[in-house]
């Protein structure tokens, strides 16, 4: 077997170890570990589609949450707001569509007092549970996250064409902080602070190879977040090794010069923008159902300062290192939740860790710029391409000289 | 609103004609071989303006776009939307109370002063490294987290000055140590691209600094005493003192205006502070120096001058006044480890509204993102509403700048180095 083959085994090593995990372990923190997982899942999508941007096209955009949250609230709002019913409420704005009425609920915002119901609550009491009204599927509303999430990838691609490093930063900053405020503003349509509730990914339950899963069963979201970052990884992987990701790295070491060489940098630097944000409007949509609430909290600095550590200690400039750097740190930082005392002081590791995190992120930056964990997967890959090199370098050398 | 119909029309109508402005205006003046740099915003400010009216005479002549031909239309671009506002809403207070709006008006401006003294530090660091500090807000917060630990909880009844001073040296030290360990990469060209480190690393500082505090301080909000009480007067007269009319926490002006104690005295030390660094910059060789790496690293370089120290200078310093700032507003915000992120945000919107390294710009950056903001709280009728918006109005401010004149308001056209581009 070849050294260079390695990273390639572990990598399928990884994934059948993924498949197989939430069937082989029996512990007791069984669902604790299993949610960790899906978090890791999530997290590793958000990173590596942020690695993509930043690593490969140079755009470092600080707007990626801001993205995940368009995903994720629309389709949160496209849960709470669209109903389909067979009978007309007359009471809600509705349309008929075939044979059924597409409901849509008035926005009241949060209240406490049941007196102020929206319109469909007032006519599911009138009708006293004569009539069913069904929900939007929520696959619907994923793939409307997603599309709207490539939108506003194309609006903001649009809107920085002209803008680079720290201005681009500063404004995709912006952008994910205009979204926010707006989303906590909003309180009527929003919920604002409150958080907005989703249904669950599988509201009926799903059957599985003969097997049936509660809606509240941790194994099909984390099938379905372990697919989803497979499928983003891959499509990654492709556009990163195609015509595409030669010419977005060349946009990143000069835009000017990929210009002059004929390389449409408008367009490249667009479609890096709606694929990577789709790539995460996908992963808030997707994360939004299994936990069931979205809140404007997901989208602060904190969160996007995550994603950054985590593809930045993985590796910028591989998505892979950062997808595995996103798993292994959320996993990290969950074992550093455990507070401790030495003496009369506690040491609340909720936050030392944050710390620690944050001194590993500077001193990963400072000392190992290609990430904790490219390294690794080059030195497999690309070592005997290194003293290939050396061995040629000495040997010309040695030729120059007139040493045998 | 009432009759917000009115408002969102003529928002609507605003925003469609300076589209289209700033595209033909471009267009046209690229035709015509003149100068195009500011046609976009001209274009743009003159559709939001008076729209069609303005625009086709403009596109016709095509006159030279002084200065004078740049502001009018700005200004009169935010003329039309006030009084829509107005006829929108007569019934807000800022239409209807002009004490109010006075009010408003004087405390945006003194807000503004301290925004943009802190912003002058941002750009100080920006235009020498060429980097924006994304730990600016946490220099801020230390400032004031120092200060309030040392005048309340370590030594109780200390003398303000000395806790401020002491903040001050502390995070001139920090700076400079932090710029010794973990920029000096940038200048060495150990790294691809050193504009994107730099915001990184940063940005990492500022998330251990954050945590750090909050997890040796706490998460609760702390609040320092005045430093300053205020003497009681009471002018002209203690009968009918409608000119002024002091308390010791605020002072009212012509039975109008209230001005709180804290601010006022922010603003004040500011405006000393500030004075005091142009001095520090016009007249002395260091800060000549400073400047002189600012415009030209390699021709500073061949005249004696060192530009690694100066970059030490330049972040200490920089991360100095953001931390006076912060020990200043102590008393005046309550405190916690996250203050920092919205002064951050806003101190980069004045950075660019003023343009790259320029003093004056920051500082006037500053007074107009204080007066959008005192707007923006004051006249938004939802009172919950507009305070979410907060961080919203500063943002807005820099999503405009950036797409109608990049360079800001006094930006250098053709500057040179990594701050050049954009």
């Amino acid at each position: 077997m070849k050294r260079q083959h390695i990273p390639a085994l572990a990598g399928l090593l990884i994934v059948a170890f993924f498949m197989a995990f939430p069937f082989l372990y029996g512990a007791n923190d069984y669902r604790y570990i299993m949610s960790l997982l899906i978090a890791g899942f999530y997290y590793a999508i958000l990173a590596s589609s942020w690695s993509m941007l930043a690593g490969y096209a140079g755009q470092f955009s600080f707007g990626h949450m801001g993205f995940m949250g368009v995903g994720a609230y629309t389709a949160a709002l496209f849960s709470h707001y669209f109903y389909l019913s067979p009978v007309p409420t007359e009471l809600c704005t509705e349309f008929l569509i075939g044979n059924q009425y597409l409901v849509i609920v008035d926005a009241i915002g949060v209240t406490s007092s049941t007196l102020n119901q929206d319109c469909l609550r007032q006519a599911l009491t009138i009708w006293d549970g004569s009539v069913q009204v069904t929900p939007m599927p929520v696959w619907l509303g994923i793939v409307l996250g997603t599309v709207m999430g490539g939108l506003f990838g194309l609006l903001i691609g649009l809107l920085v064409l002209p803008l680079r490093a720290a201005y681009l930063a500063l404004f995709t900053l912006g952008f994910s902080e205009i979204l926010r405020a707006t989303i906590s503003g909003e309180i009527a349509i929003t919920r604002g602070q409150a958080g907005i509730e989703m249904p669950y990914l599988f509201e009926q339950g799903i059957t599985l190879f003969g097997r049936y899963y509660d809606k509240t069963d941790k194994i099909p979201p984390y099938f379905v977040m372990f697919f989803l970052l497979l499928t983003c990884l891959a499509i990654l992987y492709y556009l990163a090794s195609s015509k595409f990701g030669l010419f977005v790295r060349a946009l990143r070491e000069d835009q000017d010069a990929a210009a002059a060489l004929g390389v449409n940098t408008t367009r490249y630097k667009i479609m890096v923008f709606v694929i990577t944000s789709m790539m995460a409007a996908l992963a808030g949509a997707v994360m939004g159902y299994y936990v069931n609430i979205i809140s404007p909290n997901n989208l602060m600095i904190l969160q996007m300062s995550l994603v950054v550590a985590m593809a930045v200690i993985g590796g910028i400039e591989n998505i892979f290192a950062a997808a595995i750097g996103a798993i292994i740190i959320q996993f990290v930082l969950e074992i550093l939740r455990n507070s401790f005392e030495i003496g009369p002081f506690t040491v609340d590791m909720t936050i030392w860790r944050l710390v620690i995190f944050g001194v590993l992120l500077m001193l990963t930056l400072r000392f190992a710029r290609n990430g904790l964990i490219i390294p690794i997967i080059d030195y497999f890959s690309r070592g005997h391409v290194a003293a290939e090199t050396v061995a040629k370098r000495t040997a010309g050398i040695d030729k120059a000289e007139g040493r045998s | 609103m009432e009759f917000s119909y009115i408002f969102w029309t003529v928002l609507s109508w605003m925003i469609f004609w300076s589209v289209v402005g700033s595209f033909v205006t471009r267009r046209i003046y690229l035709k015509r071989d003149l100068d195009t740099s500011n046609a976009a915003f001209v274009g743009s400010m003159m559709g939001a303006s008076i729209g069609p009216f303005g625009l086709v005479p403009l596109c016709l002549n095509t006159p030279d776009l002084t200065k004078r031909l740049m502001v009018a239309p700005a200004l009169a671009a935010v003329a039309v939307l006030m009084i829509a506002f107005a006829f929108a809403d007569p019934e807000n207070y800022c239409v209807t109370s002009s004490s109010f709006v006075a009010s408003q008006i004087v405390n945006g401006l003194i807000i503004g002063i301290i925004y943009g003294f802190m912003a002058l530090g941002l750009s100080l660091i920006f235009s020498i490294l060429g980097v924006v500090s994304f730990a600016h807000g946490e220099f801020y917060m230390i400032g004031g987290m120092i200060t309030y630990f040392m005048t309340s909880v370590w030594f109780p009844g200390l003398n303000p000055a000395i806790a401020i001073l002491a903040a001050c040296a502390f995070t001139f030290l920090l700076g400079a140590v932090f710029e010794r360990l973990f920029l000096t990469p940038m200048y060495e060209g150990k790294v691809d691209r050193p504009v994107e480190y730099g915001i990184l690393v940063t940005f990492g500082l500022a998330f251990t600094l954050q945590y750090f505090v909050q997890a040796t301080a706490g998460a609760n909000p702390f609040k320092a005493r005045r430093y300053l009480d205020f003497p009681v007067l009471r002018l002209p007269s203690s009968e009918d003192p409608w000119l002024l009319r002091t308390s010791r926490g605020s002072l009212e002006l012509f039975e109008m205006i209230t001005i709180s104690n804290p601010r006022l005295m922010a603003a004040g030390t500011c405006i000393l502070v500030l004075i005091a660094l142009l001095y520090f910059m016009r007249r002395t060789w260091t800060g000549k120096a400073l400047r002189a790496v600012s415009q030209d690293r390699e021709a500073a370089a061949i005249a004696g001058i060192n530009p690694d120290r100066m970059n030490m200078l330049a972040f200490a310093l920089g991360g100095m006044i953001a931390a006076l700032a912060g020990a200043m507003l102590v008393q005046a915000f309550s405190w916690l480890p996250q203050v920092g992120a919205i002064p951050a945000l806003r101190s980069f919107v004045i950075v660019v509204l003023g343009g790259l390294g320029s003093l004056p710009g920051a500082f006037l950056g500053g007074i107009i993102v204080g007066l959008v903001e005192a707007a923006g709280t004051g006249c938004i009728p939802d009172t919950q509403r507009a305070a979410s918006y907060i961080p919203a109005y500063s943002m807005i401010v820099l999503t405009l700048t950036l797409l109608l004149r990049p360079t800001g308001l006094f930006g250098r056209r053709f500057a040179g180095g990594a701050h050049g581009k954009f």
